[in-house]
């Protein structure tokens, strides 16, 4: 922690501060040549799907930006082919799903949409972007989450009966480190549990 | 997301912090020139324990009990978003079991502190309100809020203790005769009395502030000023035996419980109904007014 984050701290403002800051997602092309890696690698299949998770905000503005999002991704979706559909998951927390079997396209769309929400001033908002992988015959399902708060990757592979598949995420930590911006503390790698079994965080 | 800064909050803050400080080293001055030392060095260990222990003490005092991901995975889920969306690693998470509807936030750093809600919480409120009654604790714990009162309160105490315990210990310059003893105790009274009322003064602003920062991290100033509604409309339906049981916790608490003797100016919280006032403000300036 910095002094200017210290001294924030102290007059009460950190709270607010910290979660109005926008986000900063460069790094979320990092994700291109990850996809490469995971396959020729670690021989993982990529799930054809890649989603953004974010809270939303009682306000029309917050409404007129999802739209505008919306309008965004349809547009696009004409000449990449990427299908989009929005959810909303169990805590209450909204999702744009989008399905490509072309990973280049998938990165795009993301940072597309994360673009919209931070120009309009909805930055804050976003959570994740999780990027999906699987090994169909090993039953393993494994995700790069990027954290928008954190600006860094990290690895989810979750196991029924909420258990995180430690090996697996150590796994996929040390191979992509170095080509992916690994968040280091790793009290910070949240997990996003899938509703259903089996299931996708975002479906 | 974009509302104001709130200037008046902030410049009441600071002015407050400044006054504190101010008076604390006045008092310190007094207190060396008497020889008193000692006994700040004394206290201040004690205080130190003191802070050490708070988590613990607090969550004792309350019969909160840490709770697993497998007991309560829908609660675990919820903080493990708003830390996510907050920054913040992810705390320990407890309940209590009491029908009283409350909520509060422990540790001394963000990363060993606690949050823990009452059963009779989970129960009142819905899962937004929930939500923004634990943004709200979870700003407590950003903003540092802990740390910065028990350091504020620290001297407060030290003048307590001499107005109470002040003829017992003497001074250094006892041979002198009994004066700078009596001087030192009507010089603490006067400390503490000021210190008391500026300490209340920094929670009730703390609080404000934990309100915009949770606010902020939801999203949604509404859900957390219709918890405060919710909260205490019921607080005046539970027994008064849990009330004066809990009423030393009342700085924790996101709504203290109302003792009729103490008035406004000595309340750790503002009145939920000014609190109510300004997320409704922010609710405003979120539509653009």
């Amino acid at each position: 922690m910095g002094l200017f984050d210290s001294i924030r701290s102290v007059l009460g403002l950190r709270a607010e501060a910290d979660a109005t800051r926008a986000a900063d997602p460069e790094d979320l092309f990092g994700m291109s040549t990850a996809y490469l890696t995971m396959e020729a690698d670690l021989g993982y299949d990529h799930v054809g799907a890649a989603a953004l998770c974010f809270s939303s905000v009682d306000s029309t503005d917050f409404a007129e930006t999802l739209d505008e999002v919306e309008a965004i991704l349809h547009a696009g979706s004409e000449e990449t082919g990427t299908t989009f559909r929005r959810h909303e998951d169990s805590h209450g927390y909204q999702w744009v799903v989008l399905e490509d079997n072309d990973p280049e396209d998938l990165v795009t769309s993301i940072h597309f949409a994360a673009d919209e929400f931070i120009e309009r001033g909805y930055g804050s908002r976003l959570l994740a972007a999780v990027f999906g992988f699987e090994k169909p015959d090993e039953n393993v399902h494994a995700y790069w989450i990027y954290s928008f708060r954190r600006g860094a990757y990290y690895p989810f592979a979750p196991q029924t009966g909420h258990e995180r598949n430690q090996r697996v995420e150590f796994k996929l930590q040390s191979v992509l480190d170095g080509e992916l911006g690994i968040e280091d503390d790793e009290r910070y790698w949240y997990p996003l549990w899938p509703d259903s079994r089996g299931g996708h965080p975002w479906d | 997301m974009e509302w104001k800064p709130d200037w008046g909050l902030r410049g009441r803050m600071a002015l407050t912090m400044f006054l504190l400080f101010a008076l604390y080293i006045a008092f310190v001055g007094v207190l060396s020139q008497i020889g008193y030392t000692s006994m700040l060095i004394f206290v201040g260990i004690f205080f130190l324990a003191q802070f050490f222990f708070s988590d613990r003490l607090a969550l004792y005092s309350m019969g909160a009990k840490k709770v697993s991901e497998d007991e309560y995975p829908q609660l675990h889920a919820m903080v493990g978003r708003l830390c996510q969306q907050a920054d913040l690693p992810k705390p320990d998470v407890a309940v209590a079991q009491s029908r009283v509807p409350n909520a509060f936030a422990t540790g001394r750093s963000q990363k060993s502190s606690t949050v823990a809600v009452t059963t009779g919480l989970l129960q009142t409120l819905d899962q937004e309100e929930l939500e923004g009654v634990m943004a709200h604790e979870l700003a407590h714990v950003k903003n540092r809020d802990v740390m910065v009162m028990t350091i504020a309160s620290f001297l407060s105490t030290v003048a307590f203790m001499i107005v109470r315990w002040g003829f017992w210990f003497g001074g250094g310059s006892r041979r002198e005769g009994g004066a700078p003893i009596i001087v030192a105790i009507l010089v603490s009274l006067v400390v503490w009395i000021v210190s008391f009322l500026l300490i209340r003064a920094l929670s009730r602003y703390r609080e404000y502030s934990a309100d915009r920062g949770g606010a902020t991290i939801t999203g949604k100033p509404g859900a957390l000023a219709s918890a405060l509604l919710t909260i205490d409309g019921r607080m005046d339906n539970v027994p008064k035996e849990d009330l004066r049981e809990q009423s030393e916790m009342n700085a924790f608490f996101i709504i203290p419980i109302r003792s009729g003797f103490i008035g406004k100016i000595a309340s750790t919280h503002p009145s939920t109904e000014n609190r109510v006032e300004r997320l409704r403000q922010l609710e405003r300036e979120m539509e653009g007014f």
